[in-house]
């Protein structure tokens, strides 16, 4: 049996080489989607964990607070605890290093005395220097390569207006602790750090080892307790699973995109496979006919197609990762924009996501030729022998498969409107139910159009028409079509409305001409503090009519961590600052600004369940409290929730003294650059940004074009899947038609004819694609604006239909679908009249 | 005038994997005038085939000069020659070889589709042909509904549509019983000369060879002409 | 909670840091280098400021061993130390505006030896020198030194000046004893060493200033298991202070406190090479009416008569010795009241060393007073970082 295996396997690979090598890229492609994607969601928080693991090394708990800082009264609590064996405070914060190219670093401050193991060595000799030496910093290697930097050289960095300098007293190299540690570690004694920083009195978070034997959830509870409520006690485990919960939504939709190009990757498999196999047809029946069974038939196609699983995987390995890279920019950007994370160092290939792509690919290959295999195998001998009636029984089915795609669909719409509603991923659940839909609608759909198709004359109508006869053969790359477009329209769609919303909003709402703030607040943001002299020199400028003075922090409502925005609320001509969808927006300005209410982001309104005439739980260093919620504003710019407070209320609330952020609005007249150049010109050396109105817009929508660029590329593979399912498909018509193809040429139809009609089949099916895709993609983009982004993010999108980009996509789809056609064409036109064989047409 | 169909010593020999070359015809050569019925008889392996799909520009000689309407097809290309097939050959096969996703109508008109022939022109004498061999009322009818009496005629109807002056026919009862099958015949014959077109038919059945004008043998590969 | 909640023993795993190694390799470097002050022959005393901590030095302890018996029913006897040190890694602290700003490190080490039972707790704490965990007061205010306890245990080892001696609070809940003693000073301040300067070797700053009491009053509560047991007895203070006083060669040292039951009063010690032999041999008699004798190398000597092994560390200490001071009349042997008085901190490969009461028999085998008795930089790798 091996021997026939082997042999043939030979045999056909020479005869069929166009096809194998499309059918194994179509594999590659699928994994290649699945494994750039896990790629890139595994490696997000890489740099993150890197640098906990690089700071935090043994410790089995760490002490964070509710408020942003915690007293350092607490790691004398915490050692007192029984069941601790040591207890060590940190400082952590990012701050911009000086001079250009927009560098932050991650600094830290530790204990360099505690007695425990810190996953880097500071040299007996040095613990003095790290001690006393002002600006002693410890620093990675590679950054110190980078920057050329030897063992004493200075550098200087800002946090918020504060300009420290440091100088490199050692180099470590933190990867080998941990292999995705970030680069920008730059660690000091926790005495020096809190004297850089101003943090006199207060720490970030007290790190905890345990006693062999004591266990972690009782000594935290313990802990907890002994601390009070604005505490959290929080494993290495839990601290990790809060940073994966503020990429949960992005991860989880870039997962959900990559699964989609995975299905239109399966349905190119499974179109492969029919091509490889439809052309044995009489081989495997001769081989039954002599006696092989039909365990070995099947076992013999199983093991061809897993030998082109396998080389498809060893070929999509190395493209996914090329994928990945080729995409860290952007999706690192993300993190660090976005979610304040450390972007991505390196990327790492974790054995389970290499297991996955290997998973993938062989069983994707085997799932989609499954059907096509056991049909084969199954048949018996004469039928074999005789012509494939897949079509038919397809096409029998095609009307019970349509009426299960609407039930399924109508099934999950009741479902959702129900029960479905309140578990988040639901919104998932029916666009999933969507994409079985689509497909299962296809055959049915290309039947009846096709059907009906008055097709006069030998050309490219006729060869629309012809799709509706191997409803096999074709509903599958019409259906894979079909999902590509749905997801591109859908994509398309959401986004284009999601921008043009979030253009809506930045006109109502940014209507400052120069905001002002330090270089390291786009990673610090609430420890990035403005220097008073500045502010208030500021405020006295000439030209400048008011000014918004904001500080941020972050806050924790209830277990919720929200972002907390004390500004001046009632700053007269500022209404325009807050679009509220619930309240009256004087009413509300009114209130907060008499420090009475707080205003909240609609995100957090929407997750959190809360509206107009609640009361918001707040942690403060005090104690918790609540305060009145007077509106509900738009809130595109925190994803996780937001609140609003009077900046009087949020200083005397939450002891914090300092602005983040001002925002000044000119007399009508004045030059918002001359203004900043002015600025520029009395603070040379503060470390402060500026940005005009216009370029604030701008930087607000290039983020979010970077956020999703992704998505591009998946869409790309997703539509290079589909068009290569064409080239597969019409390849495969064109064998399982020879004789018809035979009968044409015996008839006289020139090689032109036959290459019009070919040509015709392949933007037909395009076409096909698109009417299925379109409407499809409408309800993709609907689900994906109106439920996945309520449940997971809580915005409001506007829809909008951006119908030019469509058209022109469309337009695109159609001459790439022309152009996958073209060889199939050719090879079938050229399918001689001799092979009129004895098959039914 | 020029015969209709002419061989001139015509060979078709094909290659084979490690052995001896297949000789498929043998210097073989006639002509066919117009209007003339000519049966070919020969067991299975003859060349019968070999010698329509010459006839019909399918295919070219490995020696020797095949002509319809005295055009060397030896001289053309092969869109040349498909251009010939489709203007002046009407093919009749032993399995009708229908599209069954067509309707009888449509598989009727399909060669002036190809032709680029306008439906105007075409269709009323498709709607003739079918009806004069008795399936007027079944224009519409899908094909699989038909016996394989019924869609031979089609297949006639087929061939006959542009008015070809040569028609082929490989075993056009090949597939029918008797009834139905001297009943093609006689609408082949018939009809066929009614336009004055040359029939070649192969046959394995003496009795509807002798239908026709003249009848020849092929024997491996070597015509035999009384 | 489940299995992997635990936090498994951890066995030989990496060196501490910084504390010992640092203080180590440190003070190892030449003597009096980095700005610290060094002792000086010319050291001008005064008590009782004297007893409180000293800015500038690298090293400085308070160190006090004795002798307790309880007097409920079922008296217990029991031998006690209590120590605090000062390690400096910087002659100041830093001016940074943080709390955290240090310039080095304080350390407590307590025992507990219950002689009817030969059971022995050590405890140690260590503490960056920060006002939140531990500090040293300045003359006159009572609390002389005062370090966060051991983790897991609440509040910190305190020690005052109570106008006439000193209170020691130490506590440590993981080895479950407390104890909270105050002590009245019934011999005056011995100067162990010309004007109290101690030479160690022969390098400027190989010394110390160095003073003892050599009797004081003690009572107080010590709480063994949970069970409060009220102690009265008598106990020792010695006081040194000092940059980096020990050679490249020396490894350790042996040193007795041995009060005598006719009233004198006997330190000796011996600091000793790689080879074992003891280099710097110096002591003190003190008379019963306070006059101070300071003993030469020659007066005295020790000859060690059997040994023992610790089966915790491995390191092997002499057990029983035989001292003779001809000059004085003495011919005495010295006992361990019980073996395993070994010190050893629950952190691994932190420096351990043996310190124990210890019984002194006269020729006759009768019994002529109690003490302790000190033995460092025995076992592998274990030179005290002074």
């Amino acid at each position: 049996m091996i021997r026939v295996f082997l042999r043939g396997l030979a045999a056909h690979f020479r005869a069929g080489r166009t096809l194998l090598i499309l059918s194994v890229l179509g594999v590659a492609l699928g994994v290649a989607s699945v494994l750039s994607v896990q790629i890139l969601n595994g490696s997000a928080l890489g740099a993150f964990e890197g640098g906990l693991r690089a700071v935090s090394g043994e410790a089995d708990l760490t002490i964070l607070g509710k408020v942003p800082t915690v007293p350092d009264a607490w790691v004398r609590e915490a050692m007192s605890e029984r069941g601790v064996a040591a207890a060590w405070p940190v400082v952590r914060t990012p701050v911009k290093l000086e001079g250009p190219g927009g560098v932050f670093l991650d600094l830290a401050g530790v204990d360099v005395l505690a007695p425990v193991w810190f996953p880097w060595d500071v040299p007996p000799g040095e613990v003095a220097a790290a001690l006393g030496a002002p600006g002693w910093a410890a620093v990675s290697e590679k950054l110190a390569r980078e920057r050329g930097w030897a063992v004493g050289d200075v550098f200087d960095v800002s946090s918020g207006s504060r300009r420290v300098r440091l100088r490199v007293g050692l180099l470590v190299d933190f990867r080998k602790v941990s292999p995705l540690a970030g680069d920008r570690l730059v660690v000091l004694d926790i005495a020096q750090a809190q004297d850089a920083l101003g943090l006199e009195g207060a720490v970030h978070q007290v790190d905890v080892k345990l006693s062999p034997g004591a266990s972690r959830a009782e000594v935290g509870e313990r802990l907890a307790r002994r601390l009070g409520p604005a505490a959290q006690v929080l494993t290495p485990e839990q601290r990790r699973s809060q940073a994966a919960g503020l990429l949960s939504a992005f991860r989880l939709n870039l997962t959900a995109l990559s699964l989609i190009s995975l299905l239109v990757g399966a349905f190119l498999v499974h179109t492969t496979t029919q091509a490889a196999l439809v052309r044995r047809r009489a081989e495997l029946g001769l081989l039954r006919s002599l006696g092989t069974t039909r365990r070995q038939v099947l076992a013999i196609l199983v093991a061809e197609v897993a030998l082109l699983g396998v080389l498809g995987t060893l070929l999509g390995i190395p493209i996914g990762y090329w994928a990945a890279a080729a995409n860290v920019e952007a999706v690192s950007a993300t993190l660090s924009n976005l979610y304040l994370l450390e972007g991505i160092g390196s990327l790492g290939l974790e054995p389970w996501v290499l297991a996955l792509a290997v998973a993938v690919g062989l069983g994707g290959a085997v799932a989609g030729a499954l059907l096509p295999a056991l049909e084969l195998s199954r048949r018996d001998t004469r039928a074999l022998l005789a012509p494939f009636s897949l079509h038919e029984r397809v096409g029998k089915a095609a009307p019970r498969l349509a009426v299960a795609g609407c039930a399924i669909l109508a099934g999950t719409g009741v479902w959702y409107a129900g029960l479905g509603r309140g578990w988040r991923p639901a919104g998932f659940v029916v666009a999933l139910s969507l994409l079985i839909a689509l497909p299962a609608m296809t055959p049915w759909l290309l039947r009846t159009l096709c059907g009906r198709l008055r097709a006069r004359g030998f050309g490219l109508a006729y060869g629309v028409k012809a799709l509706g006869v191997k409803l096999g053969t074709t509903s599958f790359a019409v259906a894979a079509l079909g999902i590509a477009v749905a997801m591109l329209v859908g994509i398309t769609v959401m986004v284009g409305s999601f921008r043009r919303t979030l253009e809506v909003w930045i006109d109502a709402t940014i209507r400052a001409d120069v905001y002002v703030t330090t270089e390291s607040w786009r990673r610090a943001r609430e420890t990035a503090v403005l220097d008073p002299a500045v502010v208030s020199a500021l405020l006295r400028l000439p030209g400048v009519r008011s000014a918004d003075r904001l500080r941020r922090t972050r806050a924790f409502s209830g277990e919720r961590r929200i972002a907390l925005v004390g500004r001046d609320v009632g700053m007269p001509g500022g209404e325009g600052r807050f679009v509220l969808i619930e309240g009256d927006r004087a009413d509300a300005i009114r209130r907060v600004a008499a420090g009475e209410a707080a205003m909240i982001g609609e995100p957090l309104a929407r997750k959190a369940g809360l509206g107009v005439g609640d009361r918001l739980p707040l942690t403060a260093p005090g104690g918790n409290f609540e305060i009145p919620i007077a509106g509900v504003y738009l809130d595109y710019a925190e994803e996780h929730g937001s609140a609003v407070l009077d900046l009087s209320a949020l200083e005397s609330r939450f002891g914090l003294a300092g602005l983040t952020n001002v925002d000044l609005y000119l007399e009508p007249g004045a030059s918002p650059e001359r203004i900043m150049d002015s600025i520029r010109g009395r603070f040379p050396d503060a470390p402060l940004e500026l940005l005009s109105n216009r370029r604030l817009r701008e930087e607000i929508l290039e983020i979010f074009d970077q956020t999703f660029a992704v998505t591009r590329l998946l869409q790309g593979m997703a539509l290079l899947i589909a068009v290569a399912g064409i080239t597969l498909t019409l390849l495969v018509l064109a064998r399982e038609r020879v004789s018809e193809l035979a009968l044409y040429r015996a008839l006289g139809a020139s090689r032109r004819r036959i290459l019009r009609v070919f040509l015709g089949e392949g933007v037909g099916m395009a076409g096909l694609g698109i009417l299925l895709g379109v409407p499809g993609g409408v309800a993709l983009a609907m689900i994906l604006i109106r439920l996945v982004n309520r449940a997971y993010f809580g915005w409001t999108i506007v829809p909008s239909w951006p119908v030019a980009a469509l058209a022109r996509q469309a337009a695109v789809l159609l001459a790439a679908a022309a152009a996958a056609s073209l060889y199939p064409a050719i090879r079938a036109s050229r399918t001689p009249a001799t092979e009129l064989r004895r098959d039914d047409l | 005038m020029d015969p209709v169909l002419e061989f001139r010593s015509v060979s078709k020999r094909y290659e084979q994997e490690g052995g001896e070359d297949l000789v498929a015809l043998r210097e073989v050569s006639f002509s066919v005038p117009e209007g003339r019925a000519i049966a070919i008889t020969g067991r299975s392996g003859s060349g019968k085939s070999t010698l329509l799909h010459l006839a019909a520009g399918i295919d070219v000689p490995t020696a020797g000069k095949v002509a319809i309407l005295g055009r060397d097809l030896s001289r053309l290309d092969e869109g040349e020659r498909t251009r010939v097939r489709r203007d002046s050959v009407g093919l009749v096969f032993q399995f009708f070889h229908l599209l069954s996703h067509l309707s009888v109508l449509d598989n009727v008109m399909l060669p002036a589709w190809i032709a680029g022939e306008r439906d105007r022109d075409a269709e009323p004498r498709a709607r003739e042909l079918l009806a004069r061999v008795g399936l007027g009322s079944r224009a519409s009818s899908p094909v699989p509904k038909l016996s394989g009496g019924e869609m031979q005629r089609v297949a006639i109807c087929r061939a006959l549509l542009r008015k070809p002056r040569l028609l082929l026919a490989d075993e056009p009862t090949g597939n029918l019983d008797d009834e139905n099958g001297r009943r093609v015949m006689d609408i082949l014959l018939r009809l066929g000369g009614e336009e004055g077109s040359a029939l070649v038919y192969v046959t394995h059945s003496p009795d509807l060879a002798s239908l026709a004008d003249e009848t020849w043998r092929l024997g491996s590969g070597v015509l035999d002409r009384p | 909670m489940t299995t992997c909640d635990r936090i498994p023993p951890r066995r030989g795993s990496r060196a501490r840091r910084a504390t010992w190694i640092a203080l180590g390799l440190v003070a190892g470097a030449a003597a009096g280098a980095g700005g610290f002050r060094i002792a000086v022959p010319d050291y001008a005393w005064s008590f009782p400021r004297d007893h409180w901590a000293h800015e500038g030095y690298r090293t400085e302890w308070w160190y006090f061993t004795g002798h307790l018996d309880s007097k409920e029913p079922g008296a217990r006897s029991l031998g006690f130390q209590f120590t605090i040190f000062r390690i400096g890694i910087l002659p100041a602290r830093p001016p940074f505006r943080s709390e955290w700003a240090t310039s080095g490190v304080a350390m407590g080490h307590a025992a507990v030896s219950d002689l009817d039972r030969g059971e022995h707790r050590f405890s140690e704490t260590v503490r960056r020198e920060v006002p939140l965990l531990a500090s040293f007061g300045l003359h006159p205010d009572p609390e002389i030194a005062r370090v966060q306890g051991p983790a897991g245990t609440d509040g910190a080892w305190t020690l005052r000046w109570n106008g006439d001696g000193f209170d020691l609070e130490a506590r440590d809940d993981a080895e479950r004893f407390r104890m909270s003693l105050s002590t009245r000073a019934e011999r005056p301040v011995v100067l162990q060493g010309p004007n109290g300067l101690s030479r160690k070797g022969d390098a400027p700053g190989a010394a110390s200033q160095y003073y003892s009491v050599t009797r004081l009053a003690t009572r107080g509560t010590v709480v063994l298991d949970g069970r409060e047991i009220p102690v009265a007895g008598e106990s020792w203070m010695d006081r040194e202070f000092g940059s980096s006083e020990l050679s490249e060669e020396q490894v350790g040292w042996d040193w007795f406190a041995l009060r005598l039951d006719d009233g004198r009063d006997l330190m000796l010690y011996a600091l000793r090479d790689r080879g074992g032999e003891a280099g710097v041999r110096n002591g003190s008699l003190v008379r019963p009416g306070g006059e101070v004798r300071l003993l030469e190398a020659s007066d005295w000597s020790v000859r060690p008569l059997s040994t023992w092994t610790s089966g915790v560390t491995g390191a092997t200490y002499p057990a029983k010795w035989r001292i003779e001071i001809p000059s004085e009349g003495l011919a005495l042997v010295v006992v361990p009241d019980f073996s395993e008085q070994e010190n050893v901190a629950r952190t691994p490969r932190a420096p351990f060393y043996w310190e124990g009461s210890v019984s002194v028999l006269d020729g006759a085998g009768g019994r002529a007073g109690r003490g302790y008795v000190e033995l460092t930089g025995y076992g592998e790798r274990n030179r005290p970082p002074v």
